[in-house]
Order: C-alpha cells, then sequence, then structure tokens
C-alpha cells in the first residue's frame, strides 16, 4: 500500500517535473537554434536586478536564467538589490563602465546614461511584431529620444486597495469611478472612524505615483513635452486643494509614511483604503483570510480631465555598451521576453507584474482570482513618469527627489499655501530642467 | 674668513649630497619612513577624493555624463534654495541639540559608572551596546518604535490613558526631529560616557580626599575638580562627537529618508538624494562641499571653546 | 600635551600586569565610598543608572523580541501585549542562519574589520611614533593634519572615491572597503596611540639608542610591549566602526556573497514594501553579538587603555 502510494507519488512528481522543466529546456533549445542573436562563444553575462517581491517569482526567474545557459551556454550572474539601490548602483558602473552587463531597475534609470546603453532596436521591434505592439508608456520608458536603450519587462500595478464592507458602510456599493466620488467615499470612511490612508512621505512607490495621478487627474503637469515648466497653473492648484481635502480624511501619519507602511497598517485592520501592489492582498491571503475576503482592488477613479492618469511602477532592462557580449544579452533579454518563458514566470509573480506588450496570451493569474484582475491593467491605463515630457534623466530626478510628492505634502501638512507650494516646485524644476 | 676661503674649491653638487645625505641620517627621514603609510592611505583615499569631490562641484557632471566647468553656478542655485537652507538649519540644529544632550548625560552616567558598585564590568559592557549594534540596523528598530500606528510609546500612552490618539511622531516637523535626535543620542551616549569615565579615572582620589577634608560639597568638587580636570578629554570627545553627528547620514536615511516634507534632511542625506539619486553629481558634490565650512565652524567651536575653558582652569601647558 | 611624563613608578600604565588590572587601583571612588550609606546611595547612584539602562537597552529589547515573534503577533496589539511574546518562534533566526548566506557575510564583515583594523593600527602606530617620538620638523602641524582628516567625513567622499574606486578596479571587492576604512580610524587610532606613546618615558629610549638600536627596534620592541592596551583600545575602536559602518559598503559592494552584515541584512529582508521584521532583527542581534561578547571581555581593558591614553 505504502509503497505504492509511495511509487505512484514519486512517478508523478517526476512526470510534472520532466513536463515544466523539459518543455522550458526543450523549448530554450529550439529557441537557441533559430534565435536572430547568437551569443558570443564563451561568453558570460552579469545581471543585476531590482529585489523581488514575492520569492515564487524569483525562483521562476532562476528557472528562465537556468534554461538559458543550459541552451547557449552562456552563464549568468544574478545579483540582486532593494529597489532603490539599483540606480545608484547602475549610475556608478555606467559613470565608470565597469559592473553588470545588464541592469533591470525602476522607472526611467537608463534615461540617466542613454549614451551608456546598448541599443535594442531590434530586440524591440522583433517583440512587437510577436506580441505588440508596445502600450504607450512601455514605449515611453525604453525610448529615449527615439531610440530603444531599454526594454521595459513588466509594469508592477498600484491601486486603490479597500475594505469592501468599509466602502458599503461609507454608502457605496461600487467603487467610485470619478475623484469628486474618491473624496465623498474617503469622507464617508473617515465618519465610520475606518479612514484612508496614501503615502505623503519619501515614498519611491506608493507616495510618487498616487500624486502624480492626482496632480495629472486635475490636467496639472509639472512640465509639458517641451520640457517647459507648466506647474504654475490653475490645474495645479485644483489637484492641491483636492489631495488636501483628500489629506483631512486620512489617518494620522501618512506624512511620515514609506512604501511599508500602509501596508502593515492596511493588515492590522487600522487602514480601510489605500493604494498599493497585490502585496498587501498576498500577505492577507496567506495570515488573514478573513481581511482577505473583505478587500478588493479598483482602478484609479478618472479625474477632471475625463482620461485615466495612472503613474505605475516600470521595470525596464538595459544592456550595457561596455558589456563584452552584447549579443547574448540581447538574446538573453529576447528569450525572457518569449511568451512561454514570460507566462509562466508572470504567473509565478502572482500579480505584482504585467505585461507591457497589448498581445501576449492570456495569463492565467488576471482570471485565476477575479480580486487579481485589475493589477492587469497597469501597462495599459499607465502613463510614463513625465506625464507629457518624454522620459529622461531629468524626470528620473525629478521623482527621485520627490518634487510633487513634496509639493502636496507641505500644502497638506499645512506648512504652506497654494502659491508657496507651486512656488516651491517651480523652483525645484528650474533646477532640475536648467540648461547645462 | 680664511674658512669660506678654505671650503670654497668644494664641487658645487657636494652641498645637495651633503644636504640629502643630511636628511637622510635626520629625523626627518625617519619621520617620512614612519609617516608614509598614513600619508599614502590618507592621500590615495581622503585627500585625492575630496579635491575631486571640489571639483565635481564647480560641474554640472552628471551620473554617467562627464560633466563642463560651470564655475559657481551649483552654488548659485542653492544659495536660493529653501531646501538647502532647511537642510543646513536642520543639521545645525541636530549637531548642537544632540551634541549637548549627549555630553550632559555621557558625563552623568560617566560619573556614575566611575562609582564603586558590584557588577561593575558587566554593566559598563550594557551600557556599550547601542555603540555596538550596527546602526542601520538600530534605526530601522527605532523607526519601528516611533511608527505612525504601532509606536509601542503611543501604544503604553494609551493604555496609561494618558493619550487618546496614536502619536503622530514621525509626521510632525517638531516631533520628527526630537525623535532623531533622541535616536542620536541613543546611540552616542555609550561612546562618550565610556571615554569620559576613562577621563574620570585618571583624576587622583587624593585630589577628592583633601577636598572633602577641607568641606567642599559634591557640588563644589565636581565644578572645581572634576570638571577643570577633565576638560582636555571632554574638548577630544566633543569635537568627535560634533564630527560624527553633523555628518550622520545612516541613522536619517532609515528613520525618515529626510522627511515629513524634508525637516529632517541633514547637508548629508540632501546630498546623497540630489547627488546620487537624482544623479546630479555635481550638484550632490557642492552640497557635500558646502559642509566643509560649517563643519569647520561647528568644529572650532567645540574645540576652541573647550580649550579656552582648559586655560582658564589654569591647564597653561598644553 | 607636553607635561612631563610621571615618574615611572607612579605609573601603572608602564607595568602590563598592573594595567591589566586598574580597577583597584585607579577608581578613585573607593576611598570615599564608606561615607555613603545605602539608601542615599540608591536615589543617587541606582535609579538614575537603571534608568540610563532601561533607556539604553530597551530598543536592544524591542529587537530581541521581534526576533522571537510570530509575524501575528506582530502588528496585533490588540490581542498580544506588545511587550511580551507569546509562543515564541525561531522560525526567523532559522530562516537567517540556514536559508541565506548570513554566515557568509558574517565572515565578510570580520575578515573586513580586522583586516581594515590591521592596517590602520599599523599605520596609525607609526604615524603616532613619529609625532611623539621622532619629533620631525612639523611634527605638530601634521598630528593636527591627521586629525583634520575627520573634516571629511565619508557622506562627502563617497561620491568622489566611488568613482576612484572603479578606476582603481576595486568595485565589489572587499579590497576596496579594507583601504577606504583606514581613512575613518587612523585619526582616532593615532590620537589614542599619540596619548599614550607620551607617558612612556624618554629615558627607556634614549638607553636603547646608546646601545645602538634602531629606531624600528625601539619601536617593536620597548615601545609596542608597553603599549599593548593602547593598541587594544584603538583597535576595538576601529573594529566597532568598521563593523556598522554603511555607506561605503553600500556604495562599493555590489554582489550578495560580498556584502556585509548591515547592508546585506537590510537588501535581504525588505521585499519590495515588505519588511521582514523578525530576521531583520535577529541579523542585528545575531551581528552585534561577536562584538558585545568582545567588549564584555575587555572592557575594563579598554576603559584602562583609554585612561592610560588621555592621562596626559
Amino acid at each position: 500500500m505504502q509503497g505504492l502510494d509511495r511509487r505512484s507519488l514519486l512517478a508523478g512528481a517526476a512526470a510534472a517535473g520532466l513536463a515544466a522543466g523539459g518543455d522550458l529546456l526543450g523549448f530554450a533549445k529550439a529557441w537557441a537554434q533559430n534565435a536572430e542573436w547568437k551569443p558570443e562563444p564563451g561568453a558570460s553575462l552579469s545581471l543585476l536586478r531590482w529585489k523581488r517581491f514575492v520569492p515564487s517569482e524569483d525562483e521562476a526567474f532562476l528557472k528562465l536564467v537556468d534554461a538559458f545557459t543550459q541552451a547557449t551556454g552562456v552563464k549568468i550572474t544574478v545579483s540582486n538589490e532593494s529597489y532603490d539601490d539599483i540606480q545608484p548602483k547602475a549610475s556608478v558602473a555606467a559613470n565608470t563602465g565597469q559592473g553588470p552587463d545588464m541592469v533591470w531597475g525602476l522607472f526611467s534609470f537608463p534615461a540617466l546614461f542613454p549614451d551608456k546603453c546598448l541599443p535594442l532596436e531590434d530586440v524591440a521591434d522583433s517583440l512587437a511584431k510577436k506580441y505588440g505592439p508596445w502600450f504607450p508608456s512601455a514605449e515611453a520608458y525604453g525610448k529615449v529620444k527615439g531610440k530603444w536603450i531599454a526594454i521595459p519587462v513588466a509594469f508592477n500595478g498600484g491601486y486603490p486597495n479597500y475594505r469592501i464592507s468599509a466602502m458599503k458602510k461609507a454608502g457605496f456599493d461600487k467603487f467610485p469611478t470619478d475623484t469628486a466620488g474618491f473624496l465623498e467615499l474617503c469622507r464617508g470612511m473617515k465618519k465610520n472612524n475606518t479612514p484612508a490612508g496614501f503615502a505623503l512621505g519619501h515614498a519611491t512607490g506608493d507616495g510618487n505615483t498616487w500624486c502624480h495621478w492626482a496632480l495629472w487627474a486635475h490636467g496639472g503637469n509639472l512640465v509639458d513635452a517641451n520640457e517647459k515648466i507648466v506647474i504654475n497653473s490653475p490645474e495645479t492648484a485644483k489637484a492641491l486643494e483636492y489631495v488636501k481635502s483628500l489629506y483631512e480624511t486620512f489617518v494620522p501619519g501618512t506624512v511620515s509614511w514609506n512604501d511599508s507602511s500602509n501596508n502593515k497598517a492596511f493588515l492590522a485592520g487600522d487602514l480601510y483604503l489605500t493604494n498599493n501592489g497585490i502585496s498587501i492582498y498576498a500577505a492577507a491571503k496567506k495570515d488573514n483570510p478573513k481581511l482577505a475576503e473583505d478587500m478588493d482592488h479598483a482602478v484609479w477613479p478618472v479625474g477632471p480631465v475625463g482620461k485615466p492618469t495612472e503613474f505605475q511602477l516600470a521595470f525596464p532592462i538595459l544592456a550595457f555598451k561596455y558589456s563584452k557580449a552584447p549579443n547574448a544579452c540581447k538574446a538573453f533579454i529576447a528569450f525572457m521576453m518569449e511568451a512561454s518563458n514570460y507566462n509562466p514566470w508572470l504567473e509565478q509573480a502572482q500579480g505584482y507584474l504585467c505585461e507591457p506588450l497589448s498581445n501576449y496570451p492570456k495569463n492565467p493569474i488576471w482570471t485565476a482570482d477575479p480580486k487579481n484582475a485589475v493589477f492587469a491593467e497597469a501597462g495599459r491605463r499607465s502613463l510614463a513618469a513625465g506625464g507629457l515630457a518624454p522620459v529622461s534623466e531629468r524626470i528620473a530626478a525629478v521623482l527621485a527627489d520627490f518634487v510633487v510628492v513634496d509639493m502636496f505634502a507641505s500644502h497638506c501638512t499645512g506648512r504652506e499655501d497654494v502659491k508657496t507650494a507651486i512656488k516651491n516646485a517651480e523652483r525645484a524644476a528650474q533646477r532640475i530642467f536648467r540648461n547645462t | 674668513m680664511a674658512h669660506t676661503a678654505l671650503t670654497q674649491p668644494v664641487p658645487v653638487a657636494a652641498p645637495t649630497r651633503s644636504s640629502w645625505q643630511r636628511f637622510r641620517a635626520s629625523r626627518g627621514w625617519a619621520g617620512f619612513w614612519f609617516m608614509l603609510p598614513t600619508t599614502l592611505i590618507l592621500g590615495l583615499f581622503l585627500a585625492y577624493p575630496l579635491l575631486k569631490g571640489i571639483w565635481l562641484s564647480f560641474t554640472n557632471t552628471r551620473i554617467g555624463r562627464e560633466g563642463v566647468f560651470i564655475g559657481l553656478e551649483n552654488y548659485e542655485w542653492l544659495w536660493d534654495d529653501d531646501v538647502f537652507w532647511l537642510s543646513v538649519f536642520n543639521t545645525c540644529l541636530y549637531t548642537a541639540v544632540a551634541s549637548a544632550i549627549k555630553f550632559a548625560v555621557g558625563l552623568y552616567l560617566a560619573l556614575l559608572l566611575n562609582k564603586n558598585m558590584p557588577f561593575k564590568a558587566i554593566i559598563r559592557s550594557i551600557v556599550l551596546i547601542p555603540f555596538v549594534v550596527p546602526t542601520v540596523l538600530s534605526a530601522i528598530a527605532f523607526w519601528w518604535i516611533f511608527d505612525s500606528q504601532f509606536s509601542i510609546i503611543s501604544w503604553s500612552l494609551r493604555h496609561l490613558g494618558i493619550i487618546d490618539g496614536n502619536i503622530d511622531f514621525l509626521g510632525e516637523p517638531a516631533m520628527a526631529r526630537a525623535c532623531v535626535i533622541f535616536a542620536n543620542i541613543w546611540r552616542g551616549v555609550p561612546f562618550i560616557a565610556i571615554t569620559l569615565l576613562a577621563g574620570l579615572q585618571t583624576v587622583s582620589p587624593s585630589l577628592y580626599e583633601a577636598a572633602t577634608l577641607d568641606g567642599a560639597s559634591n557640588w563644589q568638587i565636581f565644578w572645581r575638580i572634576t570638571l577643570p580636570l577633565l576638560t582636555p578629554i571632554i574638548a577630544v570627545v566633543m569635537t568627535f562627537s560634533v564630527l560624527f553627528t553633523f555628518t550622520d547620514f545612516q541613522l536619517i536615511w532609515a528613520m525618515t529618508r529626510g522627511g515629513p516634507v524634508n525637516a529632517t534632511h541633514l547637508m548629508a542625506t540632501l546630498s546623497y538624494q540630489r547627488g546620487i539619486l537624482s544623479g546630479t553629481l555635481g550638484e550632490g558634490a557642492a552640497i557635500a562641499t558646502a559642509m566643509v565650512p560649517f563643519l569647520l565652524a561647528a568644529i572650532g567651536i567645540s574645540w576652541f571653546g573647550l580649550q579656552r575653558r582648559a586655560w582658564q582652569a589654569g591647564e597653561s601647558d598644553r | 600635551m607636553s607635561a612631563p611624563a610621571p615618574p615611572a613608578h607612579a605609573d601603572p600604565h608602564l607595568n602590563p600586569v598592573l594595567a591589566a588590572q586598574p580597577a583597584g587601583l585607579t577608581d578613585n571612588s573607593e576611598g570615599m565610598a564608606y561615607l555613603e550609606r545605602l539608601p542615599r546611595r540608591l536615589v543617587t547612584t541606582y535609579l538614575p543608572l537603571a534608568i540610563i539602562l532601561v533607556v539604553l537597552l530597551f530598543p536592544f529589547y524591542w529587537m530581541a523580541l521581534t526576533a522571537i515573534k510570530p509575524d501575528e503577533q506582530l502588528i496585533d496589539m490588540e490581542h498580544y501585549n506588545p511587550f511580551w511574546v507569546v509562543q515564541p518562534t525561531f522560525k526567523h533566526i532559522h530562516k537567517l542562519l540556514f536559508e541565506t548566506q548570513y554566515p557568509r557575510w558574517l565572515w565578510n564583515t570580520m575578515y573586513v574589520s580586522v583586516a581594515a583594523t590591521v592596517l590602520s593600527l599599523f599605520a596609525s602606530v607609526l604615524a603616532a611614533y613619529a609625532c611623539v617620538r621622532v619629533r620631525y620638523r612639523g611634527a605638530g602641524w601634521v598630528g593636527a593634519a591627521i586629525f583634520l582628516a575627520y573634516l571629511v567625513p565619508p557622506s562627502i567622499l563617497f561620491i568622489p572615491l566611488a568613482t576612484i574606486v572603479q578606476a582603481y578596479g576595486l568595485f565589489d571587492s572587499p579590497i576596496a572597503l579594507i583601504l577606504a576604512y583606514p581613512t575613518i580610524l587612523i585619526p582616532f587610532s593615532t590620537w589614542l596611540l599619540m596619548g599614550y606613546f607620551k607617558t612612556i618615558p624618554y629615558e627607556l629610549e634614549e638607553c636603547a639608542l646608546m646601545d645602538g638600536a634602531s629606531r624600528w627596534q625601539i619601536l617593536t620592541k620597548i615601545i609596542l610591549p608597553l603599549a599593548f592596551p593602547g593598541l587594544i583600545s584603538a583597535g576595538i575602536f576601529s573594529l566597532t566602526l568598521c563593523w556598522n559602518e554603511f555607506i561605503y559598503a553600500l556604495t562599493f559592494l555590489s554582489s550578495t556573497q560580498n556584502k556585509t552584515v548591515p547592508i546585506a541584512v537590510v537588501s535581504e529582508f525588505v521585499d519590495g514594501d515588505v519588511y521582514k521584521w523578525g530576521s531583520l532583527m535577529a541579523g542585528a542581534l545575531l551581528g552585534s553579538l561577536p562584538l558585545v561578547i568582545l567588549y564584555s571581555f575587555f572592557v575594563e581593558y579598554y576603559v584602562s587603555a583609554l585612561t592610560g591614553a588621555v592621562k596626559e
């Protein structure tokens, strides 16, 4: 009896292993035969990537790397760095021409040093042919001055997370789709002592994304398409006033929040509406199923401008020109974006990440749980970091300097009135966009 | 003058050779060899980067792109930059308040530790613990202790019925400054206390006994004997403390990242944010270079201020 | 600091055996202890000391508690008393030790710290001796200049230094740290050792010089053995600074297996917006354990050595 069980178990496991492992490897070998880019013989690569959100994603990625190595003989060393630290590291590498061959980081970091990036025109085109077109925001992140210097691998959706019961109690059956309704909801929740809260501290992800959403939703922009500074506008003032009235409904302490603060507060049941990736839901499903059942996600409400103005995290990958094996880099990037590699990997990312191209085969992760579905929209609905302006080193500086977040925060805390807050943001923008 | 005449025919090269030889036989030569390792290390890894940093501050270098000389432009932009001046103010406030309290508490603790008591060695090593734990990790612990929702302090006060809602420790500018200063004090006191304790032990017990016999009060003893004798070591320790506080980075970075709304940005953190994260190396370097004069002033105050006290107290032999 | 050296017999630090047990000799309160009665001591000494100790230790306790707290108790302050833990778990510590490269990081930290400490002690011994005893022209100025090195802290230097480290081809190598750390260690060590060397009487050296010993022989055979407590003290201090250094390690190291404890723990246990509190704090505690043990053995030594150094 026991023996039989064990044997059948083993057989099953082996079969499954063979199916999964064999598929990946088999595909990899076949792919390597026909690949457009033949890795340099004896090449080995190093890749610096952002530190995973979930371990399963990391494991799936390493499997993918492994398959590539077995098929092509190119060894890839992967190292991790928290996503705040990727940019400095990449910058130092770019500056000195030493370091990892490829860097996979956050937002517009390749635009900090476009001249040092290997042109990836061919890879981008080949992917667009298969799965394209690229979403406009993906294109904006990958291209600088019309040239592809990076491949936007994925987006990370950050959306309103809310407690269903608290929303209903505040008098809403469905999550509001416009900014006015959103404010009403927050007010209602505040009244019921089930407050909302959005990070106004120096939170790279949560803070930057929702503040830009609020600014853009009201038609405000830091700079226009020609990098002219246009922050000093009635639209910005409206956005400031709007966020201030939102802030009045927030749980105390949001000015000090970093990316992790709202996760903690939401999971502890002190916070009922916030913006976040899927990480809160994932943690709740694991440790607090009751809370998971009572929570859901919604797309960002649309503001007076009448169209989505979301701002999502993007994860572009670049290869440096100094790499001794540029073809191997290209081959690897194309390989990881290949649907039969990309999709299983994305699935293991458990909804943290979503596609940058519009015609990938439907990933089962988005239908596995109806509460995941919202996060599939990130690439489609997101604007790029610059808003109207092209992604550039300056835009990267605006984000790193928290110009927009600080503008909102200083007004919300009452430290500065609308005019001063705008003036200070304008000056910061002038400093960053000055002609030197 | 015959002497000169006699030495005249000696070849011209000789004086240089002999001075070279004299140098080789002299203290200067030995000094040169003894100073070589220190000079090399400080030169290559301190002086050279410092000069390079100053040069960078006059250029518009961005990360990944060579810059060109732009004169004082970076400094001009800083000159009327509110955030920069706020960071200067914060740095000065942080240094002044934290150093003063660290000194007071450190001295008090040193006096306590200097008394005879059981388990002295254990207590002394316990005192040093905050100095030993990696700062960035203790800063993360503090960040949790001062959390806006889960602060153990808010929790205790709420359960004692003293407050109703949570205290927004790191969200209010004044409060946030107090919190980071507290964390800095926590970390800095042990080193000061232990070093001052070492100083206290150099004070000869016979002085105290004589003073006690003369009927001096404890306060008088402290003020007239202990403090003056301790002044040289205080000057050194406080100079160290001012230096390390002024240039602090980790604590702020782990606890607030300069928030709320730049209320706790120090010059060092602002320089990192602008130079590395935003990629404007030139501007970051300018902020870092701007620290030097302030630092000199702070050290001047702590070093010479305290030294003067030493002279007044009769320590003229320094 | 030009006070004449005290007569040899009066200075316990000249005798290493005496210096090692300074408590009985240098504790000035011994003579007056009988004057204070217990209740009075309770209020003036033990109570304030206890308060300060509690404040100093509380964050440490908090870290230890967090390290063994199950995750669900961490943010649930309604059902669980946050000051205590029920059903402690060793999950976080297990994860730290067996599922990450923690032992490796600890080894890196030790290796870098010890190497940098040895290097800076070597340099500072020579520099301090030269400033105090060789008395070459400008010695005083050089001494001051070394101290001025502290004017240039890491937070100013790391930007240009990063480019230099790259230029020397030392990026992502422990050597970069071993060479950079002495810049923050040498000034303090030199100052401490200068103070210490001054307490060693000239007569000893003069005798040796007359016997034809070289400077180097004098340093290694006479001065260093006498200055041993000073070396220990400077060494422990340097070790601590290296152990906790953050900004250079953050900038110069990149691969996971090369990292030191402070930066590795932070980057390993912060997953995007989720902090692994238990393992973070366990990492902090275990990482500082070697130093705590070192201090508990050497604290009296450390104090007495500092005493020797600051005696001037």
